[in-house]
């Protein structure tokens, strides 16, 4: 692997990307998710035109006073509404034209209005820190967390710029809409944070155990300080140094014996750990992720539901919904073909049915925990498309 | 033959884990022997040659290829963990297993060569055939296959050593024990 470059021949039109897609949130943070529905297209477009003021650029200050910005993404129904012509909606991506919930039968209601704010921890409501492992992007001038990563190509998460592949991304037409537009993914996923925490007392002799098991879960501990660096307890001031605690490879861990093969975290991505399959290219699918908290922290000990409604809005930006989002979902948290454990899942986000085993690799014996129920449940989502700011004034100067 | 046990993954048909994956190609006119030729080079590539059960995509049981119809024609037939469709960008990318096979897909009709990954894979694609039937001896994925096959030497050493009747009469070892009589 070759080291990371910090600037890069490619140059991406920061003034035409809306600024959420290549920055991440600041922390802490509030927030709001609208869903809106078009029925008038020209008060569609003129709720375009009124918002693009406040659409910031990925070339906008850093300045932590204007630390506040809106990104705007459609549904493919709502680029109908809008009066886009049939042959740009047609060149989409067919999952997006699609929508989520023909690709997921599973999928519940509508969501109108998230509220969403950071707890007070600054974790998420299982305890853990979170959005950390972001990928580099090429060209962005955003510093990569993880030096042992080289950038990845811009077209993999932006449109108009080419991708891990060599070829640039399909992207819709006409080119205004399309360049520098990114697809998004938005679900409400439901945290059951006290079936979480019964379910670790219930299988740990004390609360050093309990945090164990939650990490060997995670594949961090509660900081953010990644197993692979800290296998044997919490390394806070490695969990809160950003140029640490994602400066890890999984290649001398093939075992598993500190960060176990089927944890969150390295499945999600896992970096070097499958280089030597030669039938996968991890680099192919990653993923940009913009998650926020919502609802009120479950006070710490709790383990009875208090009925509260809590989790995480989980928020996917790329330029490939199949190869980067779905696959990450169906082959490697969904399926554990690819870690050799078929039956098993995700111990956080897989398996909705219940019923979960997860494999720690442990000297000199593994410990499998079993009976794993859900501890998150999808609420919903859809999959939108973010136009670049050029693509946003398109939309809302269209006059058929 | 796999019938109710099968599920449709993409394109291919699958048992459990393991899905079949099968390509047909048309063998240029005049390249019969040179195709042979560049079959023969694979098969003494390190990795392929018998006994190094060491294939450069991890993921495969086992793989074939087999000129037909008087060498007018070519199959290429594999078993892969995983619904392979899901996986058909990474094959194009991984750089190994395509120089390996680039040699052999010179003297087949269709193939531009390396690195237009859009025309490779409508080649691949336009090549694949789904399996009328498709039926296994044993679930497992390779790693799991792998796995198994390292326990079970690690348990004949075991059975090898003289104080192994005494250690496994442990209650806790009763289904080892089970396995130690054949």
């Amino acid at each position: 692997m070759s080291a990371p470059t910090a600037t890069a021949s490619l140059r991406l039109e920061h003034d035409d990307i809306q600024g959420g897609v290549l920055h991440q949130r600041p922390s802490p943070y509030v927030g709001t998710y609208l869903l809106l529905r078009i029925d008038d297209r020209r008060a569609g477009r003129e709720l375009i035109r009124r918002l693009l003021p406040a659409v910031g650029s990925a070339s906008a200050s850093s300045d932590p006073a204007q630390d506040a910005w809106v990104t705007v993404a459609f549904t493919h129904q709502g680029l109908k509404a809008l009066g886009v012509p049939k042959g740009s909606l047609d060149s989409f991506a067919p999952e997006f034209r699609q929508g989520m919930a023909a690709r997921a039968a599973e999928l519940g209601e509508a969501i109108w209005r998230q509220d969403c704010y950071q707890l007070p921890t600054g974790r998420t409501s299982f305890g853990f820190k979170d959005g950390i492992g972001q990928p580099a992007v090429e060209g962005s001038g955003i510093p990569a967390s993880n030096p042992l990563e080289r950038p990845i190509k811009a077209g993999e998460f932006i449109l108009g710029y080419p991708d891990e592949t060599g070829d640039l991304p399909p992207m819709p037409t006409p080119t205004v809409i399309g360049r520098n537009g990114t697809y998004i993914v938005f679900r409400k996923l439901h945290t059951r944070v006290a079936a979480y925490r019964r379910y670790l007392r219930d299988r740990a002799a004390d609360r050093k155990e309990e945090a164990l098991l939650g990490a060997k879960m995670v594949g961090r501990w509660h900081s953010g300080a990644p197993l692979v660096l800290a296998p044997d307890h919490d390394d806070p001031e490695l969990g809160g140094d950003d140029t640490r605690n994602n400066a890890f490879l999984y290649g001398h861990d093939r075992r598993g014996l500190k960060c176990p093969a089927g944890a969150h975290a390295r499945r999600a991505n896992p970096r070097d750990a499958l280089d030597e399959e030669g039938s996968v290219d991890v680099r192919l699918h990653r993923m940009i992720r913009r998650g926020t908290s919502y609802g009120p922290i479950l006070p710490d000990g709790v383990l009875e539901d208090d009925g509260a409604d809590r989790g995480i809005i989980f928020v996917f930006a790329g330029s490939h919904l199949k190869r980067q989002f779905e696959f990450v979902k169906t082959q490697w948290l969904n399926d554990g073909i690819f870690i050799g454990a078929p039956r098993e899942q995700d111990p956080l986000v897989g398996r909705p049915a219940g019923n979960g085993a997860f494999t720690i690799p442990k000297q000199p014996i593994r410990r499998r925990l079993r009976e794993m129920p859900p501890f998150v449940v999808t609420r919903g989502g859809e999959y939108c498309f973010a136009p670049g700011l050029g693509g946003l004034r398109w939309l809302a100067e269209l006059t058929i | 033959m796999a019938t109710s046990e099968t599920e449709k993954s993409g394109p291919g048909v699958s048992v459990a884990s393991t899905s079949e994956f099968s390509l047909f190609f048309r063998i240029k006119p005049g390249h019969a022997s040179a195709l042979r030729e560049a079959l023969r080079a694979l098969q003494n590539t390190p990795g392929y040659q018998p006994g190094d059960y060491n294939l450069a995509i991890a993921t495969i049981h086992e793989a074939r290829f087999v000129p037909f119809d008087d060498d007018t024609r070519l199959l290429f037939a594999t078993s892969f963990d995983g619904p392979w469709d899901a996986y058909m960008e990474d094959f194009l990318t991984s750089g190994s297993t395509l120089a390996l096979f680039d040699a052999v897909f010179q003297h087949v009709e269709g193939y531009e060569g390396l690195p237009d990954l859009a025309a490779l894979k409508a080649f691949i694609l336009g090549a694949q055939r789904t399996a009328g039937g498709y039926a296994r001896n044993y679930p497992g994925t390779v790693k799991e296959i792998r796995k198994a096959l390292r326990v079970n030497n690690a348990f004949q050493r075991v059975l090898d050593d003289p104080a192994a009747a005494d250690a496994l009469q442990h209650p806790a070892l009763k289904p080892l024990l089970d396995e130690a009589a054949d």
